[in-house]
This record gives structure tokens, sequence and C-alpha cells, in this order.
């Protein structure tokens, strides 16, 4: 199902990151053979001259690359309309055996990109960029990865024919079209969400004893900080997990106020006012700096990397307590709306 | 503020001015680039726009409509098959209609003109909120016209006009109300009589019609009870609601992507275009750029300043795209593209579209338009910001 605006925009995103990124590989491979800091040979110059070409497309690419996954996902939206027998998103992407390994490498791809720009960013902050062949070889070993995420995401639009029957996210018509409706079944509510709360509890706490701004705690030791940035880490990434299962299992049939109805979705839809767009973009931002904590704590052990990378530390923690917060207000709403007022009115 | 900050906005304030001084060129790029942005924008909010209208017209249509085939070809329906829908559970009501297109010569146009049992239909008595005047099964030879239809007649003030059976043989009919204005994308071309006047006037025999309309009450149940019926009338074809939606928005999502898939050539080229702009470097800029690393500034700097130029143009453009997009979907509705889209006819129900505009859609627009410029400026940007200064300013 080529022939159709979403289907053609994704394809001209992923023709625009292959032409930057093969631009930039071309680069990052003469930089893996030839880049020699203390040289100052002609080739070195234009090495140099050219890591800041190549860091511009690649920058730019995997920002294009993240903003597919939005992309990919109101596309999905938008094919559900034509589709027979899919109501939203998740019927169109289980259309085909290639819809979900799409969206689950362009959602893992977010990650790996976000952290080649934090290398990037935190290499240029440096006087002598100690990071430039870590860069290139990052950057060599993100394009297998990259090559499958847009073959992947040719397939599912070219394996789409808008005849055939899917399921789909509503219990009620699952009912009646066959077995098996919602991504995830329904999980014991009270449990997931004495978790889900927990864990942010837990978060917001080691945040707020990371950057030392719990009076009378203050905790300096390096080592203590280190484990702690790997603790924060490993954090953040069970509770991402086990945010998008409350979101889908739990939250999201509070938001649509249909106790059957459990899609991760149909919340991005303007019917309820993008809060879904909100959830997930604070969800994802979150989990990105509070994952980056342990990265950076690894690069902080080169004594020319120290300061940057305090620097980021900080702003990284700072940002992923009010990120988190933020979640957790937006995720909670329509859950307390309908615990005190008894829903929708 | 932070110094980053603060940086960034001094080089969006170099951006500017380095724009301005030379507004001719780059009035021309944000000319070119509106008018491509404006070409897509407009195919594809109308696009949205229809399918909405598509969505409302729909809204009230009868759940399942039954129609005889035989050799592949529709045909009239008899009358004995709605008694084998009576076991059918979940059926609110089964009514038949009949309808069918009437050209008149001496206007060269088509009338849709349809009778049915407005008692049988759920929903029969609300018919008569938007006549102007009154239904006309009160007596028989009574039709109700659309305000286009009375308008092509020239009635001129009768009440009465005549139309040709298919023998050539004449069926008065006296008009007994008018459909208002506010129904007009669905009642424009139509003439509304009693079954019995519509089966008279094309000479259908009483134990057929030319469809059977199925009310469902429970609307999760239409694609269970259009199974049950085609199972029970296997010569029929059994269209339900949703379905035909869907078909709606297939057609239109399809001839826009087509439409855009055209547009792509002339995105293509005006990529082409705007590399071409911005790598041909005068010696002016190649002196400028020459001072500003003597001053002391870095590659990235340079970049950054270009990213900022690149980033106003394109902004600019789209914003200038898109509302030109919107007001030509507003006030001209869409009339550029509308016959890609829907077609074209003699008597077209002047539609009344309202712009529907998604955030979706921008983001869409955004891509198709925004993101290959944005990436065809960036190596011309970095071969000029990476001139050594000695050699510019010689």
């Amino acid at each position: 199902m080529f022939l159709s605006a979403w289907s053609l925009s994704l394809v001209l995103c992923s023709i625009v990151v292959l032409f930057l990124i093969a631009n930039a590989a071309r680069t990052g491979v003469r930089v893996l053979r030839y880049w020699n800091q203390a040289s100052d040979s002609n080739l070195q110059i234009s090495l140099e001259n050219e890591t800041w070409l190549a860091s511009t497309l690649i920058e730019f690419a995997l920002a294009v690359q993240g903003l597919s996954l939005l992309l990919f996902i109101l596309a999905a939206d938008s094919y559900s309309q034509v589709i027979a027998g899919a109501m939203c998103a998740t019927g169109s992407l289980l259309a085909n055996e290639f819809g979900l390994p799409t969206l689950y490498l362009k959602l893992a791809g977010f990650f790996l990109y976000g952290f080649w720009i934090l290398l990037h960013q935190i290499d240029i902050r440096s006087e002598v960029y100690p990071l430039v062949r870590i860069k290139y070889l990052y950057l060599l070993l993100l394009i297998p990865f990259i090559l499958a995420d847009i073959i992947f995401q040719t397939l599912y639009i070219a394996n789409l024919d808008p005849d055939i029957i899917t399921s789909c996210c509503a219990v009620v018509f699952s009912d009646a079209a066959g077995e098996g409706g919602n991504l995830l079944g329904s999980l014991p509510q009270t449990i997931m969400l004495w978790l889900y709360y927990g864990t942010i509890a837990v978060l917001l706490g080691l945040a707020l004893l990371m950057n030392n701004r719990i009076p009378r705690l203050k905790l300096s030791g390096k080592r203590v900080q280190s484990s702690l940035s790997f603790l924060y880490a490993t954090g953040w990434l069970w509770f991402f997990g086990l945010a998008l299962a409350v979101i889908t299992s739990v939250i999201s049939s509070y938001i649509y106020a249909m106790p059957f109805h459990r899609c991760p979705f149909c919340i991005i839809k303007p019917e309820y006012s993008y809060i879904g767009l909100a959830i997930y973009c604070t969800l994802i931002c979150g989990t990105f700096f509070g994952i980056s904590t342990a990265l950076t704590e690894v690069l902080g052990r080169r004594s020319d990397l120290v300061t940057p990378v305090r620097h980021y530390r900080k702003i990284a923690v700072d940002m992923s307590l009010i990120l988190l917060t933020i979640l957790a207000v937006l995720s909670s709403y329509h859950y307390l709306l309908y615990m005190i007022t008894g829903g929708e009115n | 503020m932070s110094p980053a900050f603060e940086k960034h906005l001094n080089l969006l304030d170099y951006a500017l001015s380095s724009l301005w001084r030379r507004k001719m060129k780059n009035l021309g790029i944000i000319t070119v680039f509106a008018g491509v942005i404006f070409l897509v924008a407009s195919f594809q909010i109308l696009t949205s726009s229809l399918t909405s209208i598509a969505e409302t017209m729909l809204a009230k249509t009868p759940e399942i409509v039954v129609q005889k085939m035989s050799a592949g070809r529709q045909e009239s329906i008899p009358l004995s098959y709605l008694n084998r829908l009576d076991g059918v559970f979940g059926i609110r009501a089964a009514v038949p209609r009949i309808w069918g297109y009437y050209f008149d010569e001496t206007s060269g146009a088509n009338y849709t003109v349809m009778g049915v049992e407005r008692n049988a239909m759920p929903e029969g008595q609300r018919l008569e909120m938007v006549i102007d005047g009154s239904y006309p099964d009160a007596e028989p030879g009574g039709a109700a016209l659309g305000r286009e239809v009375a308008a092509n007649m020239n009635l001129a003030g009768r009440r009465t006009f005549s139309l040709f059976r298919p023998d050539l043989s004449l069926k008065t009919l006296r008009i007994t109300g008018i459909f208002a204005e506010s129904t007009n994308l669905l009642t424009g071309d139509l003439l509304v009589t009693s079954l019995d006047d519509a089966r008279d006037l094309f000479a259908i025999p009483d134990n057929l019609a030319t469809d059977l309309l199925v009310y469902v009450t429970n609307p999760n149940e239409i694609s269970t009870i259009a199974k049950k019926i085609a199972a029970r009338l296997p010569d029929t074809r059994v269209l339900t609601r949703p379905q035909i939606l869907k078909t709606y928005k297939v057609v239109f999502g399809w001839r826009s992507g087509f439409a855009s898939i055209c547009l792509l050539a002339a995105l293509a080229a005006f990529a082409i275009l705007a590399w071409d702009k911005a790598s041909g470097l005068s010696v002016e800029e190649k002196r400028e750029i020459g001072i500003l690393k003597v001053l002391g500034w870095q590659t990235t700097d340079i970049l950054t300043l270009r990213y900022w130029e690149s980033l106003t143009v394109a902004g600019l453009a789209f914003l200038i795209g898109c509302t030109a997009a919107y007001f030509h979907v507003l006030f001209l509705e869409g009339s550029l593209f509308r016959p890609v889209l829907l077609g074209w006819s003699v008597i077209h129900p002047s539609l009344k579209i309202l712009p529907v505009f998604a955030a979706g859609d921008v983001l869409l627009i955004f891509t198709l338009s925004v993101l290959p410029y944005l990436a065809a400026t960036v190596i011309p940007a970095w071969r000029c910001s990476t001139i050594s200064p000695d050699a510019a300013v010689k």
C-alpha cells in the first residue's frame, strides 16, 4: 500500500536517512582508518573538517529516524481506516507479521540514535575529541540496524492489503471476530498500579539522592555515585517496560472510559486531546535521560571527559526527575478523575 | 539567560539580517517552496475534509443494503426475499426501496428518483423536518424535490410537472415540498416520491424493488447480521455501512497518494533548486565567510548559522503554503483538485467543504516538504563553511 500520503512520507524519510547516512559512513570509514589526533597532515586536517559535516548529517538523519517513530504510529492509525476489521493502529500493526517488529525496531532505535547524539555532544565538549573513533565505530554498527528498520518498514507497507480481515483492539468486536484482541491481556490491576507508583516513588527518591537534593543526606563518594547511576538506569529500564504495560492494560481504559478497550495507540488521537502523545514523549525522553546516566558513568572514567560528563549527568538526572513527575501527573489524571468523580458525566 | 541560548539568539539575529541582505534570492526560494507546500497541503486537507464529509453523510444511512445480483450485475430484488429475513435476530426493520436515475433531456442532467415506505423506516417520520412542505406519501402523485432539481426544472411557480415512463407515456407529479437548503449535499439532485409512484415511473413490476434496506438495532452486530443475510440469500450482495465508508476512504486515500507521487516530482525539482542555490556561492558570500572566520567563528558556528537560515526559509514557506491551502479549501472549496478526488458530473451537489486539519496532517506535510529541503541544504552549507579564511579574503 505505497499509494498513500503516509506511506510516501515514511519512504521519503527513509530515502533522506539513507542518503545522509551513506555520506557520513564514507567519512566514518576514513576516520577509522586514518584518524591520528597527533598528526597535522593534510589528510588529518581534511578529516577534521569532514567530521563536522558527518556529525551534522548523522544528527539530522537520526533525528529524522526518531521522528519516523511518531510518523509510523500515526500512519498505522490512518491505515486502520482502510484495512477491513482494523479499528485502530493495533489492528493495522497486526495486519501482517512485519508491523510490530518495525515498531519495536523504531522504538529501540530511538534510544540507540539518541546515545550517538549524546556521545557526540559530550565528545565535542572536550578539547581533544577523545571519542571520535568510538563514535564512528558506533555509527558503522548502527547502519545494519537502520537498514533493518527501513527494510522491515518497507516490507510492512508492501504487504499491507486493504482487504484482509485483522483482529482489533476492542474485545467486544473480537468476541465476534475470533480470538485475540488487545496487545496485552488483562493484568491484575491492583498489583500493576502498586508496582507502577512504587517504582515512580523509588526513582524519584534516587534522583533526589543523586543530585544531593535531600537535606542532611549528602552522598559524595565516587563509587557510591557510580553505583547509584547504574541502579537508576536499571530502574528506568524496568520502569519503561512496566509503564508501557500499565498504560496499555490499566491506564488506557480509564482514558477511553471503556473498560474493555485497552489500546496503547488510540490515546494519541485528537479525540483524547493528544494526551497519549504527551505521556509517551515524557516516558521515552525520561527513560532516555535515566538510562544515559549509566552510559556517561562509563565515559566519565576518562580523565579528559570528567567535566562534561559531570555536567551532563546533573542535567540528565534533573530532566528525568521533571519528566517522571509530569508523566505521573498525566497518567494518573483520568484514573483519579474516575476515582473522585465516578467517571465521565 | 544561559550562554548557549544567547549564542543561538545572536546567530538567529545574524541569520535574519543575512537573509534580508539577499532578499530577492531568498524571496524567490520562499515563493517556489510555498507553492510546492501549497499543492501538497491542499491535497492533504481536501482528502481529510472529504473523508470527514463521507463519515457525516453515512452516519444515518441504513446499516445494511441488500442487492440482488444476476450474472455479476445488479437487478431488481423480489419482495418475497423480505420474508426470508424474518428469522434473523437483531434486525430492527427491513424496507424495500425503489430508486434510479432519470435523465432529463431538456437540461441534460441526471436526477436521482427514490421511493421508500417512510412509515416502515425507524426514523422515517423525521424526514418531514427537512422538507419545506410535506412528504409526498399522503396521496398518490406527490413528489418532494431537492433544491438543485427544482432550480433545474425551471418551474416558474408551477406546482406540477411531468416525467416520461420507459414507454414514453407521461407521468404527472405534483410538488408537495422542497428539501431544506441545509441538506443540499444529500438531496441536491433528489426527487422523492411514494414507493408506488416510483414503481409506476420506472415501470417496475409489483413484486420487485431495487434493493432492500436493513436497519440493525446494535451497530456491533452489523457484520454478523450481514453474514447471516448473505447465507440466507446467496444470490445477493450485502453491503454494510462500515464497508462503504472504508471503500470511500480507500478511494480518497489512493487518489491523494497518487496525486502526492505526482507532486514528488515538483518536490524533487525544488530540492535540486535549493541545493543549487545553496552551493553556488558568490564571491561576496565567500568573502563574508572568510571575514567571519578571521573574526574567530568556528566551522560549527557557520553551520549553525546556515541551519537557522534554512529553518527560517522553510518555516516561512511552510506557514504561507499551509495557510494558502487552508483558504483554498475553505473559500474555493478546493476547486483546483476537487475533480481529481471526487470525479465530475453535470449536477454535482454543491459541497460546502469545511477544512479538516489535524496535528497529524501538519506533521505529514512537514515531512513531505520541509525535511527534504533541510536535507538538501546541509551538504552545501558545510562546503561553504569549511572554506579556509585566507583563500576567501585574498
